[in-house]
């Protein structure tokens, strides 16, 4: 017993041994051999326990930078990045144990539902998965949920999204493809819908964006990393200088007050590099796993894939599409404050990958105008939800950050409107 | 009624051609092994589009694995995203769902590799890295 109690106290408590149970088991339900199944489970914790390091160093640079903000601007200012939400809840709140749970069942449930409806979308962008399961925890604790019924909620609504958003998507992706054989698997499909309304209102499918001739890749976006760098150097080396020397000095010490800002936004850079490192590796084996079992039970099911899977049918539309969206950003980074928003800063991944594929949705239903002023609509719409957020996330304790994937942003406020009354009144 | 209406647009794009118009599949293969035999004589662009032509016509023949290696060359040789890559993805799909068929666990795990690794072409060919 005392073993037993030892176990169940000590060890699964512990955020990254559950992780790497839940791979352990999804290998051996794969029958892999026994060297696998152990390398993979181990993997899977060292995975996690470097987004947990990760996650450390982006509070340290976030928590600098909410303080030149505030001194600087005078109100509060919100990098948008789900990992850093992810990071936070994990390490700050603990809430790791009860994420690695739901992501597993997220899992389940979507199998569930594909197996029994005619939905049969199996959601395979395990990375989206954990997103959408790190904010359908955090909303279900802060409803007051707890222990199994947190998990089994947080499971459910994130497993019918699983099946709902792909689903959704599905006449446009079917217009863009031709076919039903794929789907798409991107928790921002609400903006890509929003998007795609918009174009069909606005815009002209006879001319089409890519009949255009534009400049070949995004250069500047080759590596992940420099892109984040193009934002946030220049957000905490100006904001620093707005705050002043005087104030920037006692966070700085004996370093030059600026020089300090531009290592912080490096630091932030690489916490999310230490964390998206740490992601693919917790990732690399237990998605696999689940895919082979899900696809297995599902024999029909039709894989809803990640968003560059529609790249190659408007290429044009995903570079007019990331510029519209960064636009949009932009417009409502200065507009939303003024309706007593919180300011959302860009998020370049975020306007690159979404942006990209709200393009290619624009543009199947309103050609090149549609997707140009559709997709800057996006922007200011993929602005908006998450700084809706904001005020629960600042209660909760998060530090100047909000989330980003807007369906997981969807999933967080039905709990924060519908769910938590409904939990509180009873 | 509205998602029975649904379900039964749903069908594969395969079987809407099939319903469209009879495809003489025979002729297909013919004229792609045809336009295999010059593929040696032409380079750079008219090669790829040769090699796209024959993955074509083996697709619209049901020539899967054929299509497949045809297409494969044109992809090697031009990182881009046109036809060879999005009829990739379909046949990889196609090939993922007869290895689930076939209880072929490793052939599954295959193809949804090949189409991991078409995301991130995908991705590269978009930022100018491929």
């Amino acid at each position: 017993m005392i073993v037993v109690n030892f176990i169940i106290n000590n060890i699964l408590t512990q955020a990254s041994i559950t992780i790497a149970l839940i791979s352990l088991f999804g290998l051996m339900l794969q029958r892999k051999k026994a060297g696998e199944v152990i390398s993979g489970a181990f993997k899977t914790l060292l995975g996690f326990l470097i987004l947990s390091a990760g996650s450390g160093i982006i509070v340290v640079s976030l928590i600098y930078l909410g303080k030149i903000f505030t001194e600087g601007f005078g109100m509060q200012g919100i990098v948008p990045s789900i990992e850093a939400i992810n990071g936070q809840a994990m390490n700050n709140l603990h809430l790791g144990n009860q994420i690695a749970l739901t992501f597993l069942a997220i899992f389940v449930f979507n199998i569930i539902i594909a197996r029994f409806t005619r939905w049969k979308y199996i959601f395979l962008t395990g990375q989206a998965i954990l997103w959408m399961a790190t904010m359908t925890t955090i909303f279900g604790s802060f409803a007051g949920l707890k222990g199994a019924p947190l998990i089994l909620v947080g499971g459910l609504v994130g497993g019918i999204f699983a099946v709902a958003m792909p689903a959704i998507a599905q006449p446009i992706v079917r217009k863009i493809t031709g076919s039903d054989d794929i789907a798409l698997g991107h928790f921002c499909t609400v903006g890509y819908m929003f998007t795609a309304g918009v174009s069909m209102l606005v815009g002209d499918k006879t001319k089409s964006t890519e009949d255009l001739v534009l400049p070949k890749g995004l250069e500047f976006l080759q590596d992940t990393y420099l892109s984040l760098a193009l934002v946030m150097i220049p957000l905490y080396v100006v904001t620093a200088f707005f705050a002043g020397s005087k104030f920037g000095s006692t966070l700085s010490g004996d370093v030059n007050y600026v020089v300090y800002a531009f290592l912080q936004a490096v630091q932030f850079i690489v916490g999310v590099y230490v964390l998206l490192a740490g992601v693919r590796l917790l990732l690399a084996e237990i998605v696999p796993a689940f895919r082979g079992i899900a696809l297995k039970v599902v024999p029909d099911a039709i894989p809803a894939l990640d968003c560059p899977v529609l790249f190659a049918y408007a290429p044009n539309a995903v570079t007019l599409g990331f510029i519209g969206t960064t636009i949009g950003s932009v417009i409502a980074m200065f507009l939303l404050p003024k309706f007593g928003l919180a300011m959302i800063l860009p998020g370049m991944l975020t306007n690159f990958f979404a942006g990209g594929t709200a393009g290619v949705f624009a543009n199947a239903v309103g050609g090149r105008r549609g997707t140009i002023i559709a997709t800057i609509a996006h922007g200011i719409f993929i602005t908006l939800l998450p700084a809706l957020l904001v005020v629960s996330f600042n209660k909760m304790g998060f530090v100047n950050a909000t989330a980003t994937d807007v369906d997981t942003v969807t999933a967080a406020l039905l709990f924060a409107w519908f769910i938590t009354p409904i939990l509180k009144a009873i | 009624m509205f998602f029975k209406k649904k379900k039964m647009e749903e069908t594969s794009s395969a079987l809407n051609q099939e319903n469209i118009e009879p495809i003489d599949k025979d002729k297909l293969i013919e004229e792609a092994k045809i336009l295999s035999n010059t593929i040696d004589s032409v380079a750079g662009d008219e090669r790829i589009k040769a090699l796209n032509n024959i993955g074509s016509l083996y697709f619209a023949a049901d020539k899967i694995d054929d299509a497949i290696k045809y297409y494969e060359i044109s992809i090697s040789g031009n990182k881009a995203l046109g036809k060879a890559y999005t009829d990739l993805v379909k046949l990889y799909n196609i090939k993922r769902k007869e290895a689930v068929k076939e209880k072929n666990d490793d052939g599954m795990k295959h193809y949804m590799d090949k189409i991991d690794n078409l995301l991130q072409l995908s991705k590269d060919v978009i930022r100018g890295r491929a």
